[in-house]
């Protein structure tokens, strides 16, 4: 059996593969056979992921397969190798889960577009690319993954060609993310050059007590690289414009997922292949680039207009925070990281999703124009308030646990080190956090409450079909927060282990004895401990005992009164009284007669206001925050000059973050 | 058994629901008189709050056509039921046992979490002056946050420079530092972010310079504009409980350690130390100064109030 589950990697990629290349051969007639293949092959990917827990989580094995069983000869790895440890897995599960969520949301989803063939081929492909990428052991073969994640996601965004800006936004993802593409290709060409191997466990072998400036600038146009797919700041922009016009099921793919290719590839590079996130000047760097990307990040998402666009300029947000807290470079940093890229994943698809079914049903995204869907789509709307008050932090959801190690983890390193340097990434991230909340405030305002446009007074809730993914992921977000502990325990250890031990990491693919020839380090089991007490558990039964004694004290304490009054105009007009209930007073009496008096849409009857038209004067979403965009007005301008949305400037930023980049490493590497 | 008697007695008597609503509620009488005696008026009585809310559960609820119905009336209670849970983390003077363990970071959350359901609730009712105050009640909350926030890193660095990662979160181990070193007001550190939490309080619960959420004359109470009968009593009460958290967080964070060991002594002193933060922070502006602009707010909270935090925490930071 063990000998059967090392296939297992290699199985989940093919079954995505093979699933976009059956579908294109055999889903051009039949819509059923084509979402069955869609379906069967996201499936399949999921078990075999799933089925790799028990072995490398519970049993900490790591498992290495050799493609067409090219095994090392001499100690040298010349074969494609595809590698699966606790970390591959961590994120291979993320993938998988993702993907089979965006899947089964698309069927319904997209059901308006048409040539959807080319749009399961192009999806498979991407989730196939993706997570190849994760469990490839290979340094080239990454690359060769990247490029495939990088056109699909490319042709997918521009799939809603007739949407203005589709096509601009797939260029500027093109460029840009052809100049990472080829920072990876040249950072692995010269760790080829330097090292003669490109697999990972050789590189990592012989990198531990070798490095050089040629390693060390193949380090930066590597982390650029990988910056580049996490959409780390200076390339956020992009991400901005490819998510706006990208199917919701795609913008989820993108920021849950190719995002995460990115860190992983960063996490794999400065813990494992080159084990120099001990050093100070790493730190910085990942730890800089996180925390600009996190607040610069959320400030622009502020201002956004188009929800897609503010979801989008978020997820680069969040994605920071991820970076941040693995740049820290302790086991907590690591665990905690780690923890809020899955979480990230969750709650940003669940967003996305309800952002999508908002497209769907009303056809519009604009903050401006929407408004007062929250008596039309009811369901919709409390999931996205779970989805808000997971990316807010708001307990007892789960962005509140990983945000919260995250604190501690920057505020335990500004200790450790006496750097205030830390304590400002500590305080940034907590800002950032209230800013969040501030703009998903407005987008629960703009979208979802307020008054309802006129426009969209047909609108319908989005159908069980679309409703069941988002319900998947909104359980997922509240489990995975009440149980922190168990979480940690099982996934966010093992893959911080698998991580910092790169002994083993090394030893699986060429053997214990080149590893100990090599000297590379064996860590130890990490040790996490929190600086702070927080048990969603204890919290909930003591959240849950005060709301039954509130809800008693309620009950109890109006014995002669219903807790619930007749609702004005709710369809109760004067019934017969039941024993108990006061008379209704002569005021909703009135009320209810002019219930019945007004139509709905005369303006002259209107709640508000006096009754004219022209005060019809929903508070539109970019007006909600101006006694603080006032303030921050000089800011907000040399930002709105900075995005400027030429592509030229965008690829400019890129060579100039590559640029100081290599500057940096080549001075302090 | 006799646990779930003493979870429960801690839960509902003290220092649980009981004590905190009357608590709050005395804090919010005595602030009301003193304003009154500040302004040369008489003013209503002690127990106004309680006439108050006890009227606002005798009339009738009504619920506005475009509002959301279960979010509206349901906000209310949540709003109160977070922040008494919040009100259980921080500890009583000398009577850690008594609280339940909790984290800085935790109780900010939950004070955040409370403030959003009043967001939730306005929001829910539809209303466009509901909507101006969420928006208000949101800029202030952004305003008060920085502060408070490296507030709570000075003193979290301050009472943990002795702990095995010289940082903490946990109210415990702050407690428990000033128990054994003196209280944290007392470290010259300290006083410029004690000053900056006296600012954070009345901003933290809306009170009357920074009430910019529910300025009644500009906005018509903004965010409760649609709310009436018990769910408005209930937000009164949320307020008043506000009161009590607030006060009781800054006599944990910076009076704290100063137990006699005697239950009933060290109640008392809490209820005094409370009832002259309350007189510090809220009744002396309540009665000298007139509302805030929104962007005056936001402005003085990110610069001077922040500014103050910041000394004490980079303070702290070189002394230790």
């Amino acid at each position: 059996m063990s000998e059967f589950i090392s296939n297992f990697p290699i199985l989940a990629i093919m079954s995505l593969f093979l699933g976009a290349f059956i579908t294109s051969l055999l889903g051009r007639k039949n819509a059923v056979v084509r979402n069955v293949i869609v379906f069967i092959s996201m499936a399949l990917a999921l078990i075999m992921m799933l089925a790799l827990i028990k072995p490398v989580f519970i049993e900490g094995k790591v498992i290495g397969y050799w493609l067409g069983n090219w095994a090392p000869v001499a100690d040298w790895a010349i074969g494609i190798g595809l590698e699966v440890d606790a970390l591959s897995l961590f994120f291979g599960l993320i993938i998988t889960v993702a993907v089979f969520v965006s899947g089964t949301y698309s069927f319904t989803y997209m059901s308006h577009d048409d040539s959807l063939v080319n749009y399961y081929t192009l999806f498979l492909m991407l989730s196939g690319s993706v997570l190849g990428l994760v469990l490839s052991g290979d340094l080239f073969n990454m690359f060769v993954m990247i490029e495939i994640m990088t056109f699909t996601a490319v042709a997918l965004t521009a799939f809603r060609n007739t949407y203005e800006g589709a096509l601009e936004g797939a260029l500027k993802y093109l460029v840009v993310g052809a100049l990472g593409s080829s920072s990876v290709l040249i950072g692995t060409a010269l760790i080829y050059s330097q090292l003669h191997t490109l697999n990972l466990a050789q590189i990592t072998a012989l990198l531990t007590n070798d490095q050089n400036i040629v390693t060390g600038i193949a380090f930066a146009f590597l982390f650029i690289g990988f910056g580049t797919k996490a959409f780390l700041f200076p390339f956020h922009p992009l991400a901005a414009d490819a998510h706006a016009v990208a199917p919701a099921s795609i913008s989820l793919m993108i920021s849950g997922v190719l995002t995460k290719c990115g860190v992983y590839g960063i996490i794999r590079l400065v813990y494992c292949l080159y084990q120099n996130i001990d050093r100070p000047f790493v730190q910085y760097l990942v730890t800089a680039f996180g925390a600009v990307s996190m607040f610069i990040c959320v400030t622009m998402a502020f201002n956004q207009h188009n929800f897609k666009r503010l979801l989008a300029f978020h997820s680069i947000s969040q994605v920071g925070y991820v970076i941040t807290a693995v740049g820290l470079g302790t086991s907590l940093g690591l665990a905690s990281g780690l923890y809020h890229a899955m979480n990230h994943t969750i709650f940003k698809g669940l967003l996305f999703l309800t952002a999508g079914a908002v497209q769907h049903m009303t056809g519009s995204l604009d903050l401006d124009e929407l408004g007062g869907l929250s008596k039309k789509m009811p369901r919709t709307c409390i999931l996205f308030l779970i989805g808000a008050a997971s990316i807010s932090g708001l307990p007892p959801f789960n962005g509140f646990g990983s945000k919260w190690m995250i604190y501690q983890a920057a505020f335990e390193k500004s200790s450790q080190t006496g750097n205030v340097f830390f304590l400002v990434v500590c305080v940034t991230a907590l800002i950032t956090s209230v800013l969040t909340l501030a703009s998903f405030v407005k987008v629960a305002q703009s979208v979802f409450f307020g008054q309802l446009n006129p426009k969209f007074e047909n609108t319908k809730e989005v159908p069980l079909a679309m409703r069941i993914p988002m319900w998947i992921l909104a359980i997922l977000c509240i489990v995975t927060g009440i149980f922190p502990g168990s979480v940690a325990n099982k996934l966010l250890m093992p893959a911080v282990n698998a991580a910092t031990n790169t002994r083993a990491y090394v030893s699986a693919m060429m053997g214990e004895a080149y590893a100990a020839a090599h000297q590379v380090v064996h860590a130890g089991a990490a040790d996490v401990q929190l600086i702070g007490v927080y048990s969603p558990m204890s919290w909930m039964l003591l959240l849950l005992s005060i709301t039954s004694a509130v809800c008693l004290v309620a009950v109890l304490g109006s014995p002669e009164k219903k807790k619930l009054e007749p609702v004005v105009g709710a369809n109760v007009p004067n019934g017969p009284m039941t024993p108990g209930s006061i008379p209704v007073t002569s005021q909703s009496r009135e009320a209810d007669e002019r219930e019945l008096i007004t139509d709905d849409l005369d303006p002259k009857y209107e709640s508000f206001f006096s009754g004219e038209h022209a005060e019809y004067s929903q508070v539109g979403g970019s007006d909600l925050f101006w006694g603080f965009k006032k303030n921050w007005r000089h800011y907000f301008s040399f930002m709105h000059e900075w995005h400027s949305g030429i592509l030229n400037d965008y690829a400019l930023y890129g060579a100039c973050s590559l640029a100081l980049t290599l500057l940096l490493c080549v001075l302090f590497l | 058994m006799t646990n779930v008697l003493l979870y429960a007695v801690h839960l509902f008597l003290f220092p649980g629901l009981l004590f905190i609503v009357v608590m709050g509620l005395l804090l919010a009488g005595i602030d009301r008189k003193l304003v009154a005696r500040m302004q040369n008026r008489v003013g209503a009585s002690i127990l106004q709050p309680w006439y108050d809310f006890l009227k606002c559960c005798g009339k009738e609820t009504i619920i506005p056509r475009h509002a959301r119905k279960g979010l509206f009336l349901g906000a209310p209670v949540a709003c109160f039921v977070i922040l008494i849970s919040a009100a259980l983390f921080i500890p009583v003077f000398g009577g850690l046992s008594m609280s339940f363990e909790g984290d800085v970071v935790v109780i900010l959350y939950l004070l955040t979490a409370a403030g959003v359901a009043i967001i939730v609730g306005s929001a829910a009712s539809g209303s466009p002056f509901a909507g101006v105050g969420l928006s208000r009640e949101m800029v202030a909350m952004i305003s008060y946050e920085l502060p408070f926030v490296l507030v709570l890193l000075a003193v979290g660095a301050l009472c943990g420079q002795d702990s095995a990662y010289g940082v903490t979160f946990s109210m415990d181990e702050i407690v428990r530092w000033q128990t054994e070193n003196g209280s944290s007001l007392l470290h010259p550190a300290m006083i410029p972010a004690a000053i900056a939490m006296l600012f954070v309080i009345p901003c933290e619960i809306g009170m009357h310079p920074f009430d910019i959420a529910e300025a009644e004359t500009e906005i018509s109470e903004g965010t409760l504009t649609e709310y009436s009968g018990a769910p408005l009593g209930v937000f009164k009460l949320c307020h008043c409980v506000k009161m009590y958290v607030m006060t009781a967080l800054f006599c944990a964070l910076f009076l704290g350690g100063l137990s006699t060991g005697i239950l009933l002594v060290d109640a008392l002193l809490e209820v005094v130390f409370c009832i002259i933060v309350t007189f510090l922070c809220m009744t002396v502006p309540h009665a000298i100064c007139a509302r805030f602009k929104v962007e005056q707010v936001f402005k003085f909270y990110w610069t001077f109030v922040s500014a103050l935090a910041l000394i004490s925490l980079l303070l702290v930071w070189i002394m230790r």
